[in-house]
């Protein structure tokens, strides 16, 4: 237990308050429920929660929360866990709160166009559910059975980014429960209950709790906007030489915004899995390939497309890059366009070969600054004798984009695992310093982020913090403030 | 004779290999359309991450290999036994720690029973009646023969295969002899194969266990013991009594005959010229021979729960062992023809009048009925419930009746029909044949 606690509480107490809230079968302190919940895949260094806790009602997490305000135990959500940056690992203990039983879809508004869902809603679960409707979201390239929410609230990116933009930006109302135990809505519905459908025209609260880790409440209901399914795919493929020529032709391609999906990864990326420890490109193999996916409602909307495409292909050659249409290695092409996915989801494709480690420097990245943070991350990396296994995605628009370092390592070895930390956090500061941000990112990340900041956004930021929770119980440390 | 069960230690390597994605929790298909469906029971009941599937069982073995947890901690010994070691988390993983993911499970309760802990107290039980009585069911050896009587009863005894040849050894298994619901199976197998004039014997009251219930529970040398009892049993049945075929009708002693005994070192050199099968696998090929006739018509409408020992559990995994291919056990690919998915259902689909209709998780999805894994010992309850969580998929379809070809999905099928108030009987997949099989001339 943590110093911090064993002041202050009393185990057999605590545990019995806890089932009180949620029923005997739901709250424990049992070490092996507790172990399983203490370590994920990436390099952050396991540590055990003090309790695990199982709620399956807004009111139960509030009950929670209120009671680990009065005792000062730190609470942090969970829902599958598989975040790439140790975000439900705990930093000082406390209860654990387990979200997955709150699974339903409560609406799918088939007319307008959006979904209410709780925490433990998967994707494969609203990947099911959503398809009777004929309708689609952005599906992450994470396993099937992780959480629409989490990824959603914490800025992940699913195969619409280059249409709709990021996850967290098809939110459309929030339920929340505040580290202090009040339950709040944002949005629409907090005018109208049943009315989920925008958190505009009113003041953008639903920025306290996106991208915060976890630390600023919990989400107890999230109104997500989801979109027909054109029923005409196209794929784009195409290969090149260097980043430069890759960057080129995605900034060209872009500007038409005609892609669900704009994505490049390096060689070592397309492999299924990922070469570890590193090995060299085969020299007849182009170092970047690219899958941009379109989806069309008519076969005319497609070709014109095509035709857009085609136009921008033969700019790029006559320009005398690299580029090549080419074809993408086919499993990782499925992986890559049949989403929700079990080859990526599983990461078969990250970190197979490994063993069972996998973390990223995973940036929001100005598109203009990839090509001069890839060929320094390539150094650093190769230098740690890991593969250069990079994305790069363009999200809505052309200025920013996704650009991330898929790592895997050997999770047993804890000198791979530290090898791969110190070669993450190095590509990090790299990014940082062209202006890049890392999203979900762990403690690490975020000392060197709070290193660089106006102050007046740290300042800001602890502010905001400390006015929802006082008492810094919701997931604390992981902000780095 | 040697056996090479792997210990906790030796599978450490592969344990090691789960990422932690949690993608063993659900039955999840891109499709389209995309299909995604519990499959773990124990997650299911319970929740917490350490019960879900084989995630959580990966986070369990490295618990007790860095010295964490404890067997002597009774909540967590309880954990390790709260798991049906159905493998449907195995079909559902990726990566490197897929084939050996059963093996793990198993590795953890063996540890359990090394260290003095396990099995459970009423697990024991079924462990010192196999040393009593070579049964788990506390049963005297006289008591194996019991549904027997009616055949003898008819003037149409079942031959005792120690004492007159046959080419053919019914293998009966103790549930179906031991338990009075389950006797429908060998009683209706036996009867098929008097109609169809087939030349078999059964063991009777030398009829040993198969070892898997001690090899599920983790006792390593009492599955030893009357594995090794069998296979001598079995080679010198082929040498003075001609049998070429060993048929069981239960997939607990399929998988355990024709997977687990495997893993003796004398195996290949004890079953020269044994052939094991299942009752279902030899009907079918009688039928696609024209040797097995349907006469009376059925007019039900059926569903069919695929038993996990019949099913992903007969899997047979590609591993670069030595890393020769890709690196140092790299799971390559998976082979399935083993597996017994299609031929019940052709056999169904060939009965007049028969209309068949698919549950939703069925074949290498099939929800586990609860039983498997010393559960329906252990965790009686528990078994029944989750049994009533799969009628309650098969009423979902227009399916009157579900069949299946396991005696113990057959028997916690019905408790879980009755807990939970439900009308649809499961039937044994032999007792449907031997309706529409015409009595023998």
């Amino acid at each position: 237990m943590t110093e911090m606690h064993t002041e202050s509480t009393d185990q057999q107490r605590i545990i019995k308050e806890l089932q009180a809230i949620v029923g005997e079968k739901n709250a424990t302190a049992a070490k092996h429920v507790r172990y399983a919940y203490s370590y994920d895949m990436s390099f952050v260094l396991p540590k055990l929660p003090d309790y695990v806790v199982m709620a399956e009602t807004p009111e139960h997490i509030q009950n929670i929360l209120r009671f680990a305000n009065q005792e000062k135990i730190p609470v942090v959500p969970f829902t599958a866990g598989t975040n790439i940056g140790g975000l439900c690992i705990p930093e000082r203990g406390g209860i654990l709160l387990d979200l997955k039983k709150m699974n339903k879809i409560i609406k799918i508004d088939a007319e307008s166009h959006y979904a209410v869902i709780e925490p433990g809603v998967s994707h494969g679960q609203l990947a099911e559910a959503l398809h009777e409707h004929k309708l689609r979201f952005g599906w992450p390239v994470g396993p099937p059975s992780a959480s629409v929410s989490s990824c959603a609230i914490s800025h992940g990116i699913g195969g619409l980014n280059a249409r709709y933009g990021l996850n967290s930006q098809e939110i459309t109302s929030m339920e929340v429960v505040l580290p202090t135990g009040e339950l709040v809505r944002v949005g629409s519905c907090a005018i109208q209950e049943d009315s989920w459908h925008s958190t505009m025209p009113m003041p953008k609260l639903d920025g306290l709790f996106k991208g915060w880790l976890g630390s600023s409440g919990v989400v107890t209901k999230l109104g997500i906007a989801v979109h027909p399914i054109p029923p005409v795919l196209k794929v784009f493929t195409v290969s090149c030489d260097n980043v430069e020529d890759m960057y080129s032709y995605m900034l060209n391609l872009s500007n038409y915004e005609i892609c669900d999906d704009l994505t490049a990864v390096s060689w070592w990326l397309a492999q299924v899995p990922i070469p570890y420890p590193y090995r060299e490109k085969p020299d007849d193999q182009p170092e970047w390939f690219s899958f941009a996916n379109t989806n069309s409602f008519t076969e005319k909307e497609k070709e014109a497309r095509e035709e857009i495409w085609e136009t921008v292909v033969a700019e790029e050659q006559k320009k005398g890059t690299s580029l090549k249409v080419t074809e993408y290695p086919e499993e990782a092409l499925r992986a890559r366009t049949q989403l929700p996915s079990q080859i990526v989801g599983s990461t078969k494709n990250y970190c197979k070969m490994a063993g069972a480690g996998i973390s990223w420097p995973g940036t929001f990245t100005p598109a203009n600054k990839w090509a001069p943070v890839y060929n320094e991350w390539k150094q650093i990396l190769i230098a740690h004798k890991l593969s250069p296994s990079v994305r790069m995605s363009m999200y809505r628009g052309v200025h920013y984009g996704m650009l991330r370092a898929m790592i895997p390592f050997g999770k047993q070895n804890p000198e791979e695992n530290e090898n791969a930390r110190r070669a993450i956090v190095e590509c990090l500061k790299v990014d940082l310093d062209h202006g890049g941000m890392p999203y979900k990112p762990p403690v690490d990340f975020g000392v060197e982020i709070n290193r660089r900041a106006h102050p007046g956004y740290l300042e800001l930021l602890k502010r905001v913090k400390q006015m929802l929770d006082p008492n810094d119980i919701m997931n604390p440390g992981k902000l780095g403030i | 004779m040697k056996w090479n069960i792997p210990s906790l230690k030796e599978l450490e390597k592969y344990f090691w290999r789960c990422t932690a994605c949690g993608t063993c929790r659900s039955a999840y298909d891109y499709g389209p359309p995309p299909n995604a469906r519990p499959i773990c029971p124990a997650g299911t009941e319970f929740g917490f991450e350490g019960y879900y599937s084989s995630k959580g069982k990966a986070a369990y073995a490295r618990g007790v290999m860095d010295g964490t947890l404890d067997f002597d901690d009774p909540e967590f010994l309880e954990a390790v036994y709260k798991c049906t070691v159905c493998a449907g988390c195995q079909n559902q993983c990726q990566v490197d720690f897929k084939p050996h993911i059963p093996e793990v499970i198993e590795a953890l309760r063996r540890e359990a029973v090394a260290r003095g802990a396990g099995p459970l107290p009423l697990q024991k039980n079924l462990v010192q009646s196999m040393k009593n009585y070579n049964n788990p069911y506390q049963g005297p050896r006289r008591v194996r023969t019991e549904w027997t009587r009616p055949f003898k009863k008819a003037k149409t005894p079942i031959k005792n295969i120690n004492k007159k040849s046959a080419p053919i050894l019914f293998y009966v298994g103790c549930t179906g002899a031991f338990n009075q619901v389950a006797r429908a199976v060998p009683t209706a197998t036996a009867q098929i194969f008097q109609k169809l004039d087939l030349d078999f014997g059964i063991l009777g009251e030398n009829e040993v266990c198969c070892g898997s219930t001690a090899m599920r529970l983790g006792d390593a040398d009492e599955f030893k013991r009357v594995a090794t009892a069998n296979l001598e049993t079995f080679q010198k049945l082929h040498e003075e009594r001609g049998v070429n075929t060993i048929v069981t009708s239960c997939a607990g002693c399929y998988r355990a005959i024709k997977k687990d005994y495997t893993l003796s070192s004398d195996f290949d050199k004890m079953m020269a010229g044994i052939k094991v099968v299942h009752t279902v696998d030899y009907l079918y090929d009688l039928l696609q021979e024209g040797k097995l006739k349907f006469e009376k018509e059925l007019p039900w409408t059926v569903t069919y729960h695929d038993p996990c020992h019949t099913g992903r559990h007969l899997n047979k995994f590609k591993v670069d062992e030595d890393g020769s291919e890709l690196w140092e056990g790299a799971y390559i690919d998976v082979d399935e023809s083993e597996c017994l998915y299609d031929r019940p259902r052709e056999i169904l689909q060939a009965i007049p009048g028969i209309k068949f209709v698919e549950m939703d998780r069925i074949r290498a999805n099939s929800y586990c009925c609860g039983g498997g894994g010393g559960v329906m010992t252990g965790f009686g309850d528990w078994a029944a419930k989750n049994a009533g969580i799969r009628v309650a998929e098969a009423m979902e379809t227009s399916a009157e009746k579900m069949v299946t070809t396991c005696p113990f999905c057959h028997y916690n099928l019905n408790e879980g029909a009755k807990r939970s108030g439900s009308s649809m009987p499961t039937h044994d997949l032999t007792e449907i044949i031997n309706m529409v099989l015409p009595e023998k001339e």
